[in-house]
């Protein structure tokens, strides 16, 4: 399959405009000028470029809904905030191709005519982000941005904006206060963005991976997009691969490529051959465990999710049969009650609390009740939340009660970790 | 001319309910840190005076996010992930032995030449796992005599 998005990638030396340009770079600009935003929208909607930030929502869709009669001024963001544990493709997009990620964002604010785009990267690519804001500058010096950009009537500003951190801020209207300078919580769902983001204004946002997709879409159409992918999906998707495997790693292939083609291929299979695959998360930190018996599952949204989890960032996260699957909870449950913003009290009190839990049945101290506790905090918790930071929390321990309870009654049982003395390498 | 004064200049001509001014809140906050190290109370008065938000609104804010410092950082800040990837490549063990080496608690310093070592969440360098960031540029996979190696090059280079 040929590389769309990670072609050019150079990450110790992305290219300065004279050099993506002779790649071909910023030709979906006179593509794009050459039609109405309406087209472009219908086009990216035909293509069927679903939000690949985690939502899996339709681009086109998204776009078509905030309607083109929206008042001025409009917003885009592009959010480049990366946190999911196990995520690392953004990384890749940023530090190897900061002239791809413009070149998207300009076609995409034509498109929803947003005079002003706000690129929100993660702290932690702060030295990314620091060669994003020179390429905005080359991209300016040459009138690719700014006022009637390349010629096309077209005004638009892009700011990077550099957060302090934490991965709340990576939820789309927790961004937008940050954006503003506010408390980085969520806002509640209605009035929706879409109508009353940035400043009570109309705001776009899309992940950066979904966004760069766009200029290629403009340049080659629809059906081509959809013909990248395979088992149904469509365009390629830059799935990552980390966890127990030989080669962890960005690859990028056609959307609906089975889970095993993923980690046995590509990713060099196991550590270790002589072990053999507990499970994988399939989307990140916030998604439900998946079994070995869901290795030919084709990773796209519609089969993961029919499979009882969730495509969310297409990062997968695999364990061995020598990676304690309550451990990987308890680490995932922590680091959910870390980042909690702290704005309601379900999410707030209620992670912490069971990462209490998980550490007693962890370290041999649990017992039976423990296991009944945790189920019903876990609705309790996913249900009476504010924003969908906890839900996406508490998915894996839910799924791990369901296809691991073995392993907890195990520990409850022995009173110790049956994993310690196997699990553990020294570094 | 420092940022932070450029920023001040530039928020200076604004009225004072312009969005701008809150908007300006973190940048101001990430430019003086990255010429001071971290913010003391009197840089927290400075960021209030040039964005005309109170000063419990800047620090609200500054300690909201965890890559704004109210605390003395060392000269180099070395940031280990703890998330699941490298949690499961050992990265527990990297942390107790950045304590051992430095002989603090994570966050504190040892000395004046020490660098300052923080847990962090997913780094997005799962692909390098267990991995770190040393002054905001990648490092892994490490181990132990690697991180070792890594904290005292940092201590003792001038």
């Amino acid at each position: 399959m040929e590389a769309i998005l990670t072609r050019h990638l150079d990450q110790d030396n992305p290219q300065n405009l004279a050099a993506y340009q002779a790649i071909g770079g910023y030709r979906s600009l006179s593509a794009a000028f050459d039609l109405k935003p309406e087209k472009i929208i219908e086009t990216v909607e035909a293509a069927n470029l679903r939000g690949r930030g985690g939502a899996g929502f339709s681009c086109g869709m998204k776009w078509r809904l905030r309607g083109a009669d929206a008042p001025s001024p409009r917003y885009l963001v592009c959010n480049l905030d990366e946190s999911e544990p196990g995520t690392f493709k953004d990384r890749y997009l940023l530090y190897g191709a900061p002239h791809a990620i413009i070149e998207a964002v300009i076609v995409s604010a034509f498109a929803l005519q947003a005079e002003r785009a706000f690129i929100f990267v993660r702290g932690e690519y702060a030295k990314g982000g620091h060669r994003l804001i020179q390429a905005i500058r080359e991209a300016e010096t040459a009138g690719l941005l700014g006022r009637n950009l390349g010629g096309s009537g077209f005004d638009l500003h892009i700011e990077v904006h550099l957060s302090g951190g934490r991965y709340i801020c990576g939820e789309e209207t927790a961004q937008i206060n940050a954006i503003e300078g506010k408390r980085p919580n969520p806002r509640p769902k209605i009035p929706r963005p879409s109508t009353h983001g940035l400043w009570g204004q109309p705001t776009t946002t899309n992940n950066v991976e979904t966004l760069v997709n766009v200029p290629h879409i403009l340049i080659n159409g629809a059906e081509w997009f959809r013909r990248l992918g395979i088992n149904g999906g469509c365009g390629t998707k830059l799935f990552c691969v980390s966890g127990k495997v030989k080669h962890p790693g960005v690859f990028e292939l056609p959307c609906g490529t089975p889970a095993r083609e993923l980690i046995f291929k590509h990713a060099g299979g196991l550590d270790n051959d002589e072990r053999t695959l507990l499970g994988f998360l399939p989307g990140g930190a916030s998604t439900a465990f998946l079994l070995p018996q869901h290795l030919d599952v084709p990773m796209d949204f519609d089969p993961v999710a029919e499979a009882g989890s969730r495509l969310g960032t297409g990062s997968l996260i695999i364990l061995d049969d020598t990676t304690c699957p309550i451990e990987t909870v308890l680490n995932l449950t922590r680091f959910f009650a870390r980042e909690s913003c702290g704005f309601c009290t379900p999410c707030r009190d209620g992670l912490p609390y069971l990462a209490q839990i998980l550490t007693a049945i962890a370290t041999g101290n649990g017992s039976a009740d423990d296991l009944t506790l945790l189920d019903e905090f876990c609705s309790t918790i996913a249900t009476q939340s504010f924003c969908a930071f906890a839900p996406g929390a508490v998915m894996p321990l839910v799924s791990s009660l369901k296809n691991y309870y073995e392993h907890y009654e195990q520990h409850v049982i022995t009173q110790r970790c049956p994993f310690d003395a196997s699990g553990k390498e020294a570094v | 001319m420092t940022d932070i004064d450029t920023l001040q200049k530039d928020l200076a001509n604004l009225p004072p309910d312009h969005p701008d001014r809150r908007a300006a809140a973190v940048p101001a906050m990430l430019s003086l840190q990255s010429e001071t190290g971290y913010l003391d109370d009197a840089a927290i008065e400075k960021i209030a005076e040039v964005t005309g938000l109170s000063s419990t609104e800047i620090e609200e804010l500054a300690t909201f996010y965890s890559l704004i410092y109210r605390r003395p950082t060392g000269r180099h800040i070395v940031q280990i992930c703890d998330s699941v990837c490298c949690s499961m490549r050992g990265a527990d063990q990297l942390l107790t032995a950045a304590e051992h080496y430095l002989g603090v608690s994570l966050g504190n310093l040892a000395s004046e030449n020490a660098p300052t070592v923080l847990p962090s969440i997913c780094l997005g360098l799962c692909d390098k796992a267990p991995a770190a960031l040393v002054d905001g540029e990648a490092a892994g996979p490490l181990s132990r005599t690697l991180l070792e190696a890594l904290l005292k090059r940092l201590q003792t280079e001038e």
